[in-house]
């Protein structure tokens, strides 16, 4: 369960980078940014983000970065593919789930273990694409800071999950058309920050993108969207 | 045997070792048993592994962080894909293990026994009796034991020394 708290946090938060135009508020009331940021969600069809993933564990003195694509289609479809330094993909519905790891050039279909837990993560990520923000003030204390970049902070309400995660935070220009970073903070000062290099929204993809028997590949999706208007 | 038989026998088998060859039957060295002759890794390390655990038909993908500090011993976090940890373990070079870190899915008594058995069978300074691994290529690593299996790939390695506060039992992390 924790485990599916932090990947809809950071899930959520990725969504959220898809509106834009969200005009600064007062960081002691949150209320209208989130409006309107509902607001933006509930349009968005689709959404293609190019990112790298550093991961900071103090024990280490570099992060760890791995690199990949998240996409997502109304109204429930999402795939999540790394690329370096491993190759994997995670493909996901309402309906189910699928895992394609390659090993010695050949991709194979996991049989996977608790498919329900992603099956659950999926749905919420649905939820969420929708603009459906109900379910996650549930979870979630949401607050607000804004200097030379706005800050949206969520901290799980549970003490179970904050003992994993104590907050996720999105960082994003005052205009909300140009920060393209999240963060996750874990209670042992370790963290999580996934850096946008790239994002394009309401694209069409093509066929196959998110088929859970052979998901066209990443190249053939990244030169369609290229090539999207 | 006369001189022309056995030479007629060598012929006949140099020639299906070429068809083999040519069919590329032997392309791909077999796998080796573990324990290995020697320790192929560098001594000073940071390893980035990827893993498929199977256990009961079902699999789980893992991600490995195994730092290697030659005389002080290997330290490996485990985390599930999206980064969240579920386990961590300091193996001394004297075969002292220090469950650092665990979790629901991985639980202090699993990784003694298991996730640490595994580390020291692959990547133990000092081979292993009772190993139950092959290496497919110097990255690729299988394990099978009763109850699970587990499929391992070296995908990155860092070398260079590592923090001495990694092999430091008295530093443990929560919860």
């Amino acid at each position: 369960m924790k485990i599916i708290s932090i990947f809809a946090a950071a899930m959520f938060a990725l969504t959220i980078l898809a509106a834009d135009n969200v005009a600064p508020q007062p960081a002691t009331n949150p209320q209208p940014i989130l409006q309107e940021l509902q607001r933006k969600m509930s349009s968005l069809e689709s959404v293609y983000f190019e990112l790298t993933q550093e991961r900071h564990l103090k024990l280490f003195t570099e992060p760890l970065i791995s690199k990949g694509f998240m996409l997502i289609e109304r109204p429930d479809q999402i795939r999540w593919e790394t690329t370096s330094p491993y190759q994997s993909i995670l493909l996901g519905n309402q309906k189910s789930v699928a895992q394609f790891e390659r090993t010695d050039g050949k991709w194979e279909k996991l049989k996977l273990g608790f498919p329900q837990m992603l099956q659950r993560v999926m749905e919420q990520m649905s939820l969420m694409n929708q603009g459906k923000l109900d379910a996650l003030t549930g979870d979630y204390a949401i607050s607000v800071a804004t200097n030379s970049e706005t800050i949206l902070t969520l901290v799980p309400r549970d003490e179970n999950a904050r003992a994993v995660l104590s907050s996720v935070e999105v960082k994003m220009t005052p205009d909300f058309s140009a920060t393209r970073e999240v963060v996750m903070h874990e209670p042992n000062g370790d963290f999580t920050r996934i850096v946008f290099t790239r994002e394009k929204r309401n694209v069409k993809f093509p066929a196959g993108t998110f088929d859970q028997t052979k998901p066209l590949d990443i190249a053939a999706v990244k030169a369609a969207v290229d090539h999207a208007p | 045997m006369p001189p022309s038989k056995r030479l007629w026998i060598m012929r006949r088998n140099l020639f299906f070792a070429l068809l083999l060859l040519a069919a590329g039957c032997v392309t791909r060295p077999p796998a080796q048993n573990l324990p290995r002759a020697s320790n192929p890794f560098p001594p000073d390390a940071l390893l980035i592994q990827r893993a498929i655990l199977t256990v009961h038909g079902r699999q789980f993908t893992l991600n490995g962080y195994l730092a290697l500090r030659k005389s002080k011993g290997e330290r490996l976090i485990v985390t599930e894909n999206f980064g969240v940890p579920l386990a961590d373990v300091l193996v001394k070079p004297d075969g002292k293990i220090f469950v650092m870190r665990s979790s629901q899915l991985f639980r202090a008594e699993w990784i003694r026994r298991y996730v640490a058995a595994d580390v020291e069978c692959i990547f133990g300074a000092a081979p292993k009796k009772n190993c139950p691994g092959k290496m497919l290529s110097p990255s690729h690593f299988l394990i099978q034991r009763r109850g699970y299996t587990l499929d391992l790939q070296i995908v990155q390695t860092k070398p260079g020394p590592q923090p001495p506060e990694l092999f430091d039992e008295t530093k443990k992390d929560s919860p």
